[in-house]
């Protein structure tokens, strides 16, 4: 099934890559020398920065190396074989460029040498700038250690690519709303002042091609074999250079860190009552600080939401605005939840069974993890409460009621969040994105959207059933009177007990399941 | 449950069964307080189980954990404020430098803070030569450094049981010899250890007693001269009662046949 879908999207997005080179081969002529320079600066640069992690594990990092390095195997034939593991990341991103310089051949009615020619110089591009990659990386790993550069490059890359994705999508919704046309003589002016750039000879050749320019390509083609062997030959030599003087996985610059490192004066209170929960609350926030793995996997799933919920704000001043703000602050807050709870009781791994030998109960835990989770994701949606309401010109009361369900949505999504963690933990899990399992999941969700469900339907019985007692409410068949507002605050209330009961519930059963656990903690 | 408030480890029939596998079948054995007790067996042979029956992570199928008298299983809390247990491979927060890390456990068992536990932690940290890697995480730490901090935070708050499965693994000769010293001495001022270890040496020079399990099952226990007495072998070194008691395939007759020409 993973196989069909990914088949399906590959189809989709090489499909549309083609329509669109092709569209531009047949229609804009003039463009093309830009569009195939632009497209394969374009690519080296997203190549350069999300690949990076994929070239450092595999190149620098991979426990094999170990291996292949005390076997009899020369240098060189290690980074031949590295190099071509390496350059996968960037192959699969280059797919969507091929698919795009083909369609600009089909479009032109280029020679057929053209297509060959394209392949190669797609495929050469890529291990040109793997090179580059491991070029950088050879410098970089005399300061920085290989696996803080790998972390730090993935977030680096996580972040481009959710950028790369919400840009794209909230591009596309403007051009859906928007009557005016895209403006492409800014963009067009960009790529002609980059030409120049080693990363777009290829295109230039490719271009010299389709132009019946022999000259022309054989010049470009030249000069971009002649930067390819240079750069391959030099990664080959810095890359044996980097691993004979112990770089990489061999250690590296730690010692230079530690000293950096060693002046600090430890931040622990001197005095006061000890607290499990403060503890647990103080070494969850330093491990988040600390660990740019777990940060580089956190802060591309937060910025999702945000931007969704810039992308849907739309001003609205009437009644029907109060429950758009709802909507939006009910989604923000339980995604801020689900990304920052749920993983919560998993990632203490192995440091789960220094909770269990402690003299705590799991009621002690999952309250500190709850508290923890709770803090930030208020402090976000309510913030987030403020702004929207200030740009839909909200009134002081809907706001104050805003914040209110703010606080109410965020104490049950982050506790539902805790507990679906503690209900199917997987600590044996190194991602946090992938540790909790399948019946965690489901329950997770369906207790969010149970609970989310039941607080806005109390909400609105609240809010309704205050106007009809006050004989303001424009209910369409209920008349508007006290007898029946009492009556839809007593629904609202049972509501509300309801949503609370859904919460209760997942917290007594993530309790009982932490209790028994014993899976991968007793391994 | 009253002992004469001299047991302080009891393992009362423990069994542990793994779908049709059983783990530990109906282990007993007592620890009195002062007592180190070796426990010894081959690989998979319920060692580590029985550790993690009696320290409250693992349940038992059946049977009873007692420390001090309290069932872990039915009254966990002052029965685990009693324990410090060290596992094979000991986990430490990679992201939090000893202190830190000392100052999270000494938090969980509810230490009051102050200078008494401050001076505590930096005579242990003095102690394991730990000191001066003051602002380092532990996640670049060595694994004897793990090690070390690992046995830190059991003893910065002075347990009165100490269960510890192979706490001189990755020690150097030095820290393995302090860790020697120190359990004696812990245990010359009432503190009861067992000890799971695979150094038969170190066990012999140790323990007062040992435990011998195999295939899950207790197949002796005593002093080195019980334990003699036992197997008719008078002047018999521990690694040798071991051997017999746990009887495999002579390890001669392996060596022989590995290296015989034709292979």
């Amino acid at each position: 099934m993973l196989a069909g879908f990914l088949f399906l999207a590959a189809l989709f997005i090489g499909g549309g890559a083609f329509t669109v080179g092709a569209s531009a081969g047949r229609f804009l002529p003039s463009a093309r020398d830009i569009i195939l320079a632009g497209g394969f600066t374009a690519l080296s640069i997203m190549m350069l920065v999300v690949g990076f992690p994929t070239v450092i594990a595999t190149m620098f990092v991979g426990r094999d190396l170990l291996q292949l390095v005390v076997a009899p195997v020369r240098p060189v034939e290690i980074f031949l074989s590295r190099v071509l593991l390496a350059m996968t990341a960037n192959i699969f991103i280059s797919g969507i460029l091929l698919m795009a310089t083909l369609g600009v051949g089909v479009g032109s009615s280029a020679p057929l040498i053209f297509y060959p020619l394209a392949v190669l110089l797609l495929a050469l591009q890529v291990l040109v700038v793997t090179s580059l990659q491991t070029i950088l990386m050879s410098f970089v790993l005399r300061w920085v250690p290989a696996r803080l550069a790998r972390d730090v490059a993935a977030a680096v890359a996580g972040l481009a690519g959710a950028g790369f994705y919400l840009a794209w999508n909230l591009s596309l919704s403007q051009s859906f709303t928007s009557s005016s046309h895209p403006d492409l003589a800014n963009l067009t002016a960009v790529i002609e002042r980059a030409e120049w750039l080693p990363s777009a000879w290829p295109g230039h050749a490719l271009s010299g091609v389709i132009a019946g320019d022999p000259s022309s390509a054989v010049t470009w083609l030249v000069f971009t074999l002649a930067q390819a062997g240079v750069l391959i030959g030099v990664a080959a030599v810095m890359y044996e250079r980097t691993m004979l003087a112990g770089l990489g996985v061999f250690g590296g610059p730690q010692a230079l860190w530690k000293r950096s490192s060693a002046n600090k004066v430890p931040s622990v209170a001197k005095t006061g009552t000890a607290s499990p929960a403060r503890a647990i609350a103080r070494k969850d926030w330093l491990g988040y600080r600390r660990d740019i793995r777990r940060l580089s996997r956190l802060l591309p799933a937060l910025l999702f939401p945000v931007g969704y919920a810039v992308a849907f704000l739309r001003p609205a001043r009437d009644g029907r605005g109060f429950w758009t703000e709802v909507f939006l602050v009910g989604l923000i807050t339980m995604f801020l939840s689900s990304t920052l709870g749920t993983p919560s009781i998993p990632s203490e791994r192995r440091g789960f069974q220094l909770l269990r030998m402690a003299p705590l109960t799991m009621w002690q835990v999952l309250r500190a993890k709850v508290m923890l989770t709770l803090i930030p994701v208020v402090v976000f949606a309510l913030l987030f409460s403020v702004v929207i309401a200030a740009a839909t010109g909200s009134r002081i009361g809907q706001f104050v009621e805003l914040a209110v369900l703010v606080v109410w949505l965020c104490t049950g999504f982050v506790s539902i969040g805790v507990a679906a963690g503690g209900i199917d933990p997987h600590f044996e899990s190194a991602d946090d994105r992938r540790s909790v399992g399948v019946i965690g999941t489901l329950a997770g969700i369906a207790a969010a959207i149970g609970f989310g469900l039941l607080s806005v339907a109390a909400l609105a019985a609240f809010v309704y059933g205050i106007a009809a007692a006050q004989g303001t409410a424009r209910l369409i068949v209920v008349p508007s009177t006290p007898t029946v507002g009492v009556v839809m605050v007593g629904g609202g209330l049972l509501l509300a007990a309801g949503a609370g009961a859904v919460v209760v519930t997942m917290m007594v059963i993530a309790n009982s399941r932490l209790r028994r656990y014993e899976g991968a903690i007793a391994e | 449950m009253d002992n004469g408030g001299q047991i302080a480890v009891e393992a009362k029939s423990l069994v542990k069964r793994y779908g049709v596998l059983t783990a530990v079948d109906g282990v007993s054995f007592q620890i009195s307080r002062g007592e180190i007790v070796g426990f010894l067996g081959a690989n998979g042979a319920g060692k580590t189980t029985t550790l993690r029956m009696l320290c409250g992570l693992v349940s038992p199928t059946s049977g009873a954990a007692l420390i001090d008298g309290i069932d872990i299983f039915r009254e966990p809390l002052p029965a685990k404020a009693k324990l410090g247990y060290l596992d094979e491979e000991p986990f430490v927060h990679p992201h939090l430098t000893g202190r830190e890390f000392l100052n999270f456990i000494a938090d969980l068992y509810r230490m009051p803070r102050g200078p008494e536990r401050q001076q505590r932690m930096e005579r242990l940290l003095g102690l394991f030569e730990l000191a001066d890697r003051n602002g380092e995480l532990i996640g670049a730490y060595s694994h004897g450094m793990r090690q070390k901090i690992g046995l830190a935070s059991l003893l910065i708050r002075e347990p009165s049981v100490l269960l510890l499965d192979e706490p001189t693994n990755g020690l150097d000769p030095r820290s393995a010899r302090l860790v020697k010293d120190l359990l004696e001495e812990l245990a010359a001022r009432g503190t009861a250890v067992l000890l799971s270890t695979h150094i038969l040496e170190v066990a012999q020079a140790l323990c007062h007693r040992v435990a011998i399990i195999d295939h899950g099952k207790i197949v002796a226990t005593g002093t080195m001269e019980e334990l003699r007495a036992q197997t008719g072998s008078e002047k018999a070194s521990l690694e040798d009662l071991f051997l017999k008691l746990t009887a495999g395939p002579e390890s001669k007759e392996l060596i022989d046949r590995l290296l015989a020409p034709d292979l």
